[in-house]
């Protein structure tokens, strides 16, 4: 299988220290300053986080943008169906904005990017799933493609039923060929049972504090490794 | 032009429904549009400042009717309609 390169990413986290890593930020809340306050307001942290790593590794507003996330805004969106069951009334705002594609769907509106926007879930192979789209768009006359993974705390009450997660989002620009500080990113068959990767496992690989990283749903595996010497 | 209690009690209401975080209740003038120029708010707000006037007000408003775009017109129309509708 080719390899690919990532040219550069950003990620964002309050449960690590960024140690000097510029392209991690650890702020409790995200500036957001890439969306207008107007649209801005209805985003949630993870929304405000995606959006300005966006605009970081989009200046242009013209890459194919992939958002991943298991869960999405589960809390929104349990919330509001409890709210149903008991009669109340819907938030025109909080339902818009419950969709899977909704942060996308902002960014698009802000940016003025009219490439293809993709949502993606898929019960815990997300990244796995993030790589096998991107190669289709590079295998479709794209030279690079934006991915993002992001994800928050399962509701309350909901999470005893999935794996503990942390909140966490990390955009990568990942391209078919390199650039002058690109990383090779090379994927391979795995067979070793591993937990359910998470941004924040991603946003550690990254850092280099971990080697590799293996999805255990699709059997493969990725790491990275710097071009120049 | 001074602010009512009213027109005050309903920009609250605006700011904390819509959620406009970088908005003060003197920020928003009275005679001013509420949508698109002035405030610049948009229809998911018209929709949500109508059940926050359902809510609150109990007032029930009809999408479609012209009257519903003069109420919405800016904060003075508004404070006019619920003082002349409200039922709680």
């Amino acid at each position: 299988m080719a390899d690919l390169y990532l040219h550069d990413w950003r990620g964002w986290t309050p449960h690590r220290v960024a140690d000097g890593e510029l392209r991690l930020d650890t702020r409790d809340k995200p500036a957001g300053t890439a969306v207008p306050s107007m649209l801005r307001r209805r985003l949630n942290l993870i929304g405000r986080a995606v959006c300005d790593m966006l605009s970081d590794l989009d200046p242009d507003a013209d890459s194919v943008v992939l958002h991943a996330s298991r869960h999405g805004d589960g809390e929104r969106t349990l919330e509001m169906l409890y709210g149903l069951n008991e009669g109340e009334p819907l938030s025109p705002a909080r339902f818009g904005l419950s969709v899977h594609n909704a942060i996308a769907g902002v960014y698009s509106i802000a940016s003025g990017n009219r490439r293809s926007q993709q949502a993606i879930a898929a019960s815990g192979g997300e990244w796995a799933a993030l790589i096998a789209e991107t190669r289709g768009y590079l295998a479709d006359t794209h030279s690079s493609v934006v991915v993002v993974f992001s994800d928050q705390p399962v509701p309350r009450r909901f999470a005893a039923y999935a794996p503990e997660s942390h909140s966490a989002a990390v955009a990568l620009r990942i391209g078919h060929g390199p650039t002058p500080d690109a990383r090779r990113l090379s994927e391979t068959s795995v067979t070793m049972k591993t937990p359910t990767l998470q941004p924040l496992d991603i946003i550690d690989w990254l850092m280099d504090k971990r080697a590799d990283v293996a999805c255990p749903i699709s059997h493969r595996g990725w790491q990275l490794a710097n071009v120049r010497p | 032009m001074a602010t009512t209690a009213l027109e005050h009690e309903l920009k609250e209401m605006i700011i904390e429904t819509l959620e406009l975080e970088d908005v003060t209740p003197d920020d928003i003038d009275p005679e001013e549009p509420l949508f698109v120029d002035g405030l610049g708010l948009d229809s998911i707000d018209a929709l949500e400042l109508g059940l926050a006037l359902q809510k609150r007000y109990g007032i029930t408003l009809e999408s479609e009717a012209e009257s519903s775009r003069q109420h919405f017109a800016n904060l003075r129309s508004l404070a006019a309609l619920v003082e002349s509708r409200r039922q709680k």
